[in-house]
């Protein structure tokens, strides 16, 4: 097999919460040495965010702390004691990319902003990322992906038209970011291997994001129009929705984009007599019949298990799919054949489940290397190993506080 | 940044902002269309309201800074035209259901063998292989399948997507760091590989690993309206607005938790709750919930009492507090609201390319990333159908007019 995809790439991760450390997750799967800087006083959000493997939490039964940080090395640092800020610049010295997620601004207060990481090291790669970009009157706004996606317009796209904005779930953002976060960070290695050059990247997350709802924001620049919510309906589809299933809050979408999906579709229901029925033979009289439609669909799937309804309708041709909840997504045969969750051994819990790279290279695939590191665990190692300190100064650096 | 490297972007409906990403980045992307144009210039909005290939915005959205050429790949000639283009090229990205490029003569170990060092992007529903390989699908099936729809949504109601499709620009900007990751290896190595992205597990993404929850034991996330169910925790984080919606991350911990008791000073200042409710342990109050020092129905009054207050704002009277009080709270803005935006204005977000067809300028959205050294140019706008077969085709590969017209009369290009 081939040496790791990135396996000549050190990176040294400031970042915390979701949209930092899932890119340098994706870094890490394809080989990337990364080693994260944790504060014990101000804990990653992530270790109190539920799903946990036991309640009352504790501060490593985090299953999404274990997802993001699978894979990479961990040290405690008190950047606010000059002998932690001393093993910092040692690791900017080290690493070829140095990430933060910060405010703008406080990696400057700290004495760490690109100028002062450039004076130890020439060629470094720094990338920034926080909500708003690193100028700006907001851009000392602080937040979380829940503030972006409603600052960029995800949540007014995403409800009812007769209810208050219901989504998108969670922080959206963060799950949009860190791709945009990876490329950057690979786009500058390849500058730097041909030109010798380091740069530093501000990388706001609402900027970023903004391209995933493309369309919405040209409709506006260049015909003035406000896209409003509109529950699942599409343009071009119809029956196009999420329709009610045998069973406890359970659920089937479909999505019907022309006549030939709709004969399919009538096919299926066992009524191939709909798609000759005037009201609904075309595109437009589907459209213009849509309360009628849905309800021949919907008394066709309430009468059903999702998963059976399901496999009818995709047998048929029809695009369609349960509403997957985490126990579909662990044992949808599609996923485990992609070997999308693995099990991974953990110190408290014996085994600890994340997620597989949400990509597959064929030669030189992601492997997860282990688990996400327990507060401390790797600060040794980090110092040995990577950092070359002796037994002695390491036993200064616990006494003076900086591993905290 | 890329500008070394050429991209051959054969995407029709799917995935089509994965080039665009590259193009970005400086590299020469050249979309390969079949005759006629891609199915996505086919879909609204169209400017002013008129359909036409050249005026479609969702071709606009994703196909900035490419070229385009017109080939039938189902065509012997269109193939070999294309096989002459893949010799010089350093990524190719495809998104066709798989099988189809293999039944051409145009899959990865096809194309491998003529250039090894190619990166072969393939962007698909599920994946190359596994039982739902061929499966059919649509932005709404994936977003069900992968995870999130799931999670969104009002609780007396069936689960809600974005109304912007969004699981192939998640599996996109995967396929766009995956191939970096390949090209990166390529250049110790020489060699070249097959990215396989699968749209499902991209969306899985959005999840925040609720994905995992029942590989635990624990429950599953509920969708509540403007919020989250999280075991036994219900978090809302959209509230009423005088004018709209705002949102608040109302969360607590040694991180969060400070801003959280600056917005109750705030409430309780203003009247909208009473002392003891301000004074509560805003950083302690998660661990509290969990030992009963405080209770669950405790947090959702307090969740009503901010939403109270909320509702005597406007949006920007709150976000102007969240500047000056340090606050965690947003607007919920509509797109001509984010089009506004000061601080998107004051960092030139938006960028300008002239469409002399239509004797217009449009705005689109700007850099997605700003290296210091290497800033994104906004180079090239949209291609037009086949815009530039005469370029490439004729300068490149040498085709003369006569040829050109040939294969145009044939229904090649």
């Amino acid at each position: 097999m081939s040496e790791a995809a990135l396996a000549d790439v050190k990176v040294l991760d400031l970042m915390w919460a979701i949209a930092g450390p899932a890119a340098t997750r994706m870094l890490a799967d394809y080989g990337a040495t990364v080693v994260r800087v944790e504060s014990t006083t101000r804990t990653d959000i992530c270790r109190t965010v539920a799903p946990f493997h036991e309640l009352p939490p504790e501060s490593e039964s985090a299953v999404l702390f274990h997802e993001m940080n699978a894979g990479k090395r961990m040290i405690t640092l008190d950047l606010g004691t000059p002998a932690g800020r001393e093993v910092a610049l040692d690791l900017v010295r080290w690493a070829d990319v140095v990430t933060e997620a910060y405010s703008a601004g406080t990696m400057h207060a700290l004495g760490f902003g690109y100028e002062a990481l450039r004076a130890v090291n020439p060629s470094i790669i720094m990338l920034s990322t926080c909500l708003m970009g690193q100028t700006g009157p907001l851009a000392a706004y602080a937040g979380f992906g829940n503030l972006a996606h409603s600052i960029t317009g995800f949540g007014a796209l995403c409800g009812w038209p007769d209810r208050a904005p219901a989504g998108p779930f969670g922080a959206y953002t963060d799950y949009i970011a860190p791709r945009f976060s990876a490329i950057a960070i690979l786009a500058a290695l390849d500058h730097r291997r041909r030109t010798g050059e380091g740069q530093h990247i501000d990388l706001a997350q609402a900027e970023a994001a903004i391209h995933f709802l493309g369309p919405a924001m040209l409709d506006y620049t260049v015909n003035g129009r406000v896209w409003t919510a509109a529950g699942n309906a599409d343009h071009d589809a119809a029956p196009h929705g999420v329709y009610p299933a045998a069973g406890d809050d359970r659920w089937i979408a479909i999505a019907v984009r022309d006549d030939a999906e709709f004969a399919a579709l009538a096919a299926a229901l066992g009524d191939p007599t709909l798609a000759r029925d005037p009201r609904f033979a075309t595109i437009e009289a589907r459209r213009a019949n849509l309360d009628a439609l849905d309800a021949v669909v919907a008394a066709w799937t309430a009468a059903r298990d999702p998963h059976a309804a399901e496999t009818a309708l995709q047998a048929a041709g029809v695009p369609a799919a349960v509403v997957a909840g985490s126990a579909d997504l662990c044992a949808d045969p599609q996923l485990v054949h992609r070997q999308h969750v693995r099990q991974l051994t953990h110190p408290t819990y014996g085994t600890t489940p994340v997620e597989n790279a949400r990509s597959r290279l064929s030669r030189t695939p992601a492997m997860v290397a282990g688990a996400a590191p327990t507060l401390g665990r790797d600060n040794h190692e980090v110092l040995e190993t990577i950092l070359g300190y002796d037994a002695d100064r390491i036993a200064d650096l616990v006494v003076a506080g900086a591993l905290g | 940044m890329l500008s070394p490297y050429r991209v051959l972007d054969l995407t029709r409906s799917r995935g089509h902002l994965c080039g665009q990403i590259l193009g970005d980045l400086g590299a020469d992307v050249v979309q390969v269309e079949p005759p006629g144009g891609a199915p996505t210039r086919r879909r609204g909005p169209f400017v002013d309201d008129a359909p036409h290939p050249d005026r479609s915005l969702e071709w606009w959205a994703v196909a900035r800074n490419k070229r385009g050429v017109t080939l039938d790949l189902d065509r012997a000639r269109g193939r070999e035209l294309l096989l002459r283009l893949v010799a010089a090229a350093d990524f190719l990205i495809e998104s066709e259901t798989p099988g189809v490029q293999a039944a051409r003569g145009l899959d990865y170990a096809a194309l491998a063998a003529a250039n090894p060092g190619l990166v072969y992007v393939s962007i698909t529903p599920f994946g190359q292989t596994g039982p739902k390989a061929a499966w059919a699908d649509s932005d709404l099936v994936l977003l069900a399948a992968g995870g999130p729809l799931r999670l969104t949504g009002d609780e007396d109601r069936a689960p809600l997507r974005v109304g912007v499709p969004q699981a192939y620009a998640h599996a996109a900007a995967e396929a766009a760091g995956a191939a970096l990751v390949a090209h990166h290896e390529r250049a110790r190595s020489g060699r070249g590989q097959h990215v396989d992205v699968s749209a499902q597990q991209a969306v899985t993404l959005a999840t925040q690993a609720y994905l995992l929850s029942s590989a635990v034991g624990f429950p599953d996330a509920r969708r509540i309206s403007g919020g989250a169910g999280m075991g036994p925790l219900s978090v809302r984080f959209v509230h009423p607005a005088a004018d709209g919606h705002v949102s608040i991350t109302f969360l607590f911990g040694s991180s969060v938790g400070p801003f959280t008791r600056r917005l109750m000073h705030w409430v309780a200042e203003e009247g909208g709750c009473d002392a003891a409710t301000r004074d509560k342990d805003w950083v302690r109050f998660f661990d509290q919930l969990f030992t009963g020092e405080e209770t669950f129905a405790e947090l959702v009054r307090v969740q009503e009492a901010v939403a109270g207050f909320t509702r005597t704002k406007t949006k920007a009277e709150l976000l102007r507090a969240a500047l000056e009080r340090d606050l965690l709270i947003a607007p919920v803005a509509t797109t001509r609201e984010v089009v506004e935006n000061a601080q998107l204005a004051a960092r030139d977000y938006w960028r300008t390319l002239a469409h002399p067809e239509l004797d217009r300028a449009v705005r689109y959205p700007g850099p997605f990333a700003r290296p210091s050294r290497t800033p994104l140019r906004y180079r090239r706008r949209p291609p037009m159908v086949g815009e530039h077969n005469r370029e490439i085709l004729g300068g490149e590969l040498g085709l003369d007019d006569a040829e050109l017209a040939r294969l145009a009369a044939g229904g090649v290009i």
